[in-house]
């Protein structure tokens, strides 16, 4: 068999055990109706998460994957900001909307907390125009249905993205968390395609690509 | 193998990957001290990262064919549009163990064989089965983000990515079945005891 180029993933004895409490803890002061609590609970943590000893990898690639995953999220809150501040959607869609909103805000936070641990900066807030960079027609958008195939098209694009990267970055934890948010990503994929009658799993691996 | 014993004991769970990290853990410690470095990408040798990759990928098979026998014996509590969706989850379960099976014959490894039986909790009604097949679907998340950073290969971890994916998409269909939150958080790390 031919030698395949690697790459050694840093801290194999990462700790899921860890980053399920630091969601426990997240989800419950949310639940006890702490509404801005995941954004600073978020940021508080993370340095659990992303120990310091990552710091070495300063504009190493994982730092370059984060740039682009904090841009996605933050692009994908304000699409969803775009779609809920329509006349468009009916009270139960605009609810689950505002849900994934939260969910992708929770992300950005995450990965821009880890992105200035390893020494980088965030990239600049997104403007509209800058979604067309991921999915294009958000102005064109004319109805619920609009919307919903609009956001498929998003987290079918972000699911894609962390696909890409699992090959690529060293962090055990970055992996991790990547993974758990790429489902995340899928779980809300699911939600938007039953909204519009579509198939909710129609691939057995779910890479965004197929 | 005991399935309720093993959704609820984490050292169960763990047991699946522990021996493998092990012999990870110890070949990248060693080929880091010799680099004194480990920072760097690290060109490993296919042999022994190769094997452990299989153990890795044999785990994760022992899990999906599980999945596969459990969806297999729920069925016959499902009705309508229910049932359906078990079908299809249960031959998805199967895409991934046939994935996992050739994968570990490209590494030069044997894939394990489903077991001539499993010991299932008593299933007695289709809430019974959508419950089982939710703890079923997140141990296995749990299982595969833990093994997740000692798969050698780029695009073995990509893989498992997709897999993982889709067993949360699968959970958020149950818990929809269910009538409960289909996702009830920003991330998704399956159960962790």
């Amino acid at each position: 068999m031919a030698p395949r180029p690697r790459v050694t993933v840093v801290d194999g004895d990462a700790d899921t055990a860890l980053v399920a409490a630091y969601e426990r803890d997240r989800r419950d002061l949310i639940r006890r109706g702490i509404g801005l609590g995941g954004a600073i609970v978020a940021a508080s943590s993370i340095p659990l998460l992303w120990s310091a000893r990552n710091a070495f990898a300063a504009g190493g690639p994982d730092a370059e994957i984060l740039v682009a995953a904090v841009r996605l999220e933050r692009i994908a809150v304000l699409a969803y900001d775009t779609a809920i501040a329509s006349d468009l959607l009916t009270p139960a869609f605009a609810r689950v909307a505002r849900r994934f909103r939260g969910h992708e805000q929770a992300h950005a936070d995450v990965l821009t907390t880890a992105l200035t641990d390893l020494g980088g900066t965030p990239p600049p807030e997104p403007r509209i125009k800058d979604i067309d960079s991921v999915v294009k027609g958000i102005g064109d958008l004319k109805s619920q249905a609009d919307v919903a195939n609009f956001t498929i098209e998003l987290e079918t694009a972000a699911v894609a993205a962390y696909y890409d990267a699992h090959s690529k970055l060293i962090d055990a934890k970055l992996l991790q968390t990547s993974s758990s948010i790429m489902a995340n990503e899928a779980q809300h994929l699911v939600v938007l395609r039953q909204a519009v009658d579509r198939p909710p799993v129609p691939f057995a691996f779910e890479n965004g690509k197929t | 193998m005991d399935v309720d014993s093993f959704l609820r004991d984490p050292l169960s769970r763990r047991r699946f990957f522990a021996r493998s990290g092990v012999i990870v853990a110890g070949s990248s410690a060693t080929f880091l001290a010799a680099c004194g470095d480990d920072t760097k990408l690290a060109p490993v040798g296919p042999d022994e990262s190769d094997l452990a990759d299989v153990e890795l990928l044999n785990a994760a098979l022992d899990l999906e064919l599980m999945a596969v026998a459990a969806y297999t014996a729920g069925a016959p509590l499902l009705k309508g549009e229910v049932l359906k969706v078990g079908k299809l989850f249960l031959e998805q379960e199967q895409e991934h163990a046939d994935g996992l099976a050739s994968a570990i014959k490209d590494a030069g490894g044997k894939p394990n064989q489903a077991r001539a039986s499993y010991e299932f909790p008593e299933l007695r009604s289709q809430t019974d089965v959508l419950k089982f097949a939710v703890d079923l679907e997140n141990t296995a998340i749990a299982a595969y983000i833990d093994a997740l950073p000692k798969l050698g290969a780029g695009e073995l971890r990509a893989t498992a990515a997709a897999i993982i994916s889709n067993e949360a998409e699968h959970i958020a269909v149950l818990l929809g079945a269910l009538g409960m939150e289909q996702v009830p958080g920003a991330f998704v790390f399956g159960k962790v005891a």
